[in-house]
């Protein structure tokens, strides 16, 4: 590890533990400065209102929204390393158009309390699987290596079918009940509680292993398949093995804070502006300014037009819109 | 068949589709020598080193290397031993030059000091060691094929598979990078359209024709005026090691 990679990486670990710890201190309630810092340390004297906002409201949204930063920059990287395609993303799968048809298909068919509690992340989660693995399963042929190629148009099938569902569903559905899936599918994580960190908190360290730990094979694939076959890499097992980890994790995601788009494409880019394209560095550093993007935006969503929130969409959509331009006229110079 | 073959390739057939793309093809690769594999566009010279660097599995027919099956081998023991400079464009922005040769060695388990060694040896043999620290996605197709050269040098596996060596590369390096391979002493088999290349280097040749073996063995041999007439539709003699080219048939 280079004396500047390292100062990069404690920097931006800095910078996550500041923005976290703005996370907590900052949201729509007003309150003195003191009483804040108070409750935070859980102080004996602080108001039981105030550590029960900061404790059991925001810091397990803050948690959330950065396993869900750190979980879609990962899966970003893996994506763009596998196909070789600087615009590929995590939803890229089909999996965005599946949690949306499985939130909806909830709200459409089953009961308000269940879909309320539990129930709607979790057919988020489901739906999400459930394209991936037709995506998967249309394009995989027996004997032969998974084409990356027939994986994209797969991928877009997919999506194709299940967007013409979730319309199919909400054209059925009551307009008063589809609020609360649009909301929740424009992106928020204002329901996180700490028992909803654990399937990402158990999932995003394994994961972050393991693809650190393969990074010199995704180098190799970013050499081309062919270059890559030839030093060794089994090609099929690694696309097949990380396309289902990324899958995971923005299931995962999706379950946590709904469908969250732009940070799986732009952050694994800005990380590759500062540390350039090997894994090794790229990876840990895409993972930790997932988490500062996410961390921060979900700040200014809260605080922006308090009381009201926006969706995380919204905010990412507009910061992600100028570096998005660069990446693809960079794409399109072949750079 | 000689025992002493490093690898041998048995009665290996392709089939694309309904196309078939090399048709019962044996031969075997003799250590130490430099082999040319020739034939017209479409023979299936490329498709042949696909198979031999794994990339491709044949339909029926094996590859055999050290007296094992192609299959046998772990792929990383197979990759240190049998290297490719293969024909696919890639952009490689955001890897340096040092890294990109750094990878070549991915299938050896070497010390950090003797793998900086080895990249930088196989740099300055390709004239790219003083940019070793640049960004590979700025490099020319030329100096990106010499960047793939250096990769293989570094890592100087037993069998160098070259397609089409000499793609981009202008005169000088076409030689001095041919040259270097060859002062390796290693087993090569290179594919080739530039036959006076091919006659300056091989001393062997496979020729295919529509992915048949058409003719095996010492250059001269091979290159008659009738196969090339044949397989490359040309008038041509091979003289005093040279092979003259009058026209097109």
């Amino acid at each position: 590890m280079t004396m500047r990679y390292g100062a990069l990486l404690g920097g931006s670990l800095v910078a996550l533990a500041l923005a976290m710890l703005a996370g907590a201190f900052w949201g729509t309630a007003e309150l003195p400065w003191d009483e804040r810092l108070k409750a935070l340390i859980l102080a004996p004297d602080a108001q039981r209102n105030l550590v029960l906002i900061i404790w059991e409201w925001r810091l397990p949204r803050v948690f959330m929204v950065a396993l869900v930063g750190g979980a879609l920059a990962l899966s970003g990287v893996v994506m763009q390393a596998l196909l070789r395609n600087p615009l590929a993303d995590p939803y890229l799968l089909g999996l965005s158009s599946g949690a949306s048809a499985g939130a909806t298909a909830g709200i459409v068919w089953l009961p308000a309390a269940f879909v309320a509690s539990v129930g709607l992340p979790l057919l988020a989660f489901a739906g999400a699987m459930a394209a991936f693995l037709i995506t998967l399963g249309l394009s995989f042929s027996p004997g032969r290596d998974l084409d990356k190629l027939v994986v994209i148009l797969a991928g877009v099938a997919v999506s194709l079918f299940f967007t013409s569902m979730s319309a199919f569903f909400l054209h059925l559905a009551d307009p008063h009940v589809t609020r609360e899936a649009l909301s929740f599918l424009m992106g928020s994580a204002a329901r996180a509680r700490w028992g909803d960190l654990n399937p990402l908190l158990v999932a995003l360290p394994i994961a972050c292993v393991i693809v650190f730990f393969l990074s010199p094979m995704l180098d190799a694939v970013l050499l081309g398949d062919e270059r890559a076959v030839a030093l060794g890499t089994p090609l099929g097992a690694l696309r097949l093995g990380l396309f289902s980890l990324a899958a995971l994790l923005t299931g995962l995601s999706v379950a946590g804070a709904g469908i969250v788009g732009f940070v799986g494409l732009i952050v694994p880019h800005m990380a590759r502006l500062l540390v350039g394209a090997p894994h090794r560095r790229l990876v840990p550093l895409a993972v930790v300014l997932g988490m500062i993007v996410m961390v921060v935006v979900d700040l200014l969503c809260r605080t922006l037009l308090a009381p009201e929130e926006l969706p995380l969409s919204v905010l990412l959509a507009l910061f992600a819109a100028p570096p998005f331009v660069y990446v693809l006229r960079r794409a399109r110079r072949g750079l | 068949m000689g025992s002493e073959a490093l690898a041998e390739i048995r009665n290996v057939s392709l089939w694309k589709g309904k196309s078939r793309i090399l048709d019962d093809v044996s031969f075997s690769i003799a250590p130490g020598r430099f082999q040319a594999l020739l034939g017209p566009n479409g023979a299936g010279k490329s498709s042949l080193m696909r198979i031999l660097y794994r990339a491709e599995k044949p339909s029926s027919g094996a590859v055999h290397f050290e007296g094992r099956t192609q299959r046998d081998w772990p792929r990383r023991a197979y990759a240190a031993r049998v290297g490719a400079l293969v024909q696919e464009a890639v952009n490689l922005s955001g890897l340096s030059l040092r890294n990109v040769v750094g990878l070549g060695l991915l299938p050896l388990s070497l010390s950090r000091g003797e793998a900086d060694e080895r990249c930088m040896d196989a740099l300055e043999t390709v004239g790219l060691a003083a940019r070793a620290g640049e960004d590979a996605g700025y490099l020319s197709g030329g100096e990106q094929q010499r960047l793939f050269f250096a990769q293989l040098l570094a890592l100087d596996p037993e069998i160098y598979l070259l397609d089409e060596p000499h793609n981009h590369l202008d005169l000088h390096y076409q030689y001095v990078l041919l040259e270097a391979v060859r002062a390796r002493g290693k087993t090569v088999l290179a594919s080739f359209h530039d036959l006076t290349l091919a006659t300056r280097f091989c001393d062997r040749a496979v020729l295919l024709d529509h992915g048949r073996l058409a003719a095996e063995g010492p250059l001269h041999d091979v290159l008659t005026p009738e196969r090339m007439a044949e397989v490359y539709r040309v008038d041509a003699r091979f003289d005093d090691g040279v092979v003259r080219i009058t026209g097109a048939l």
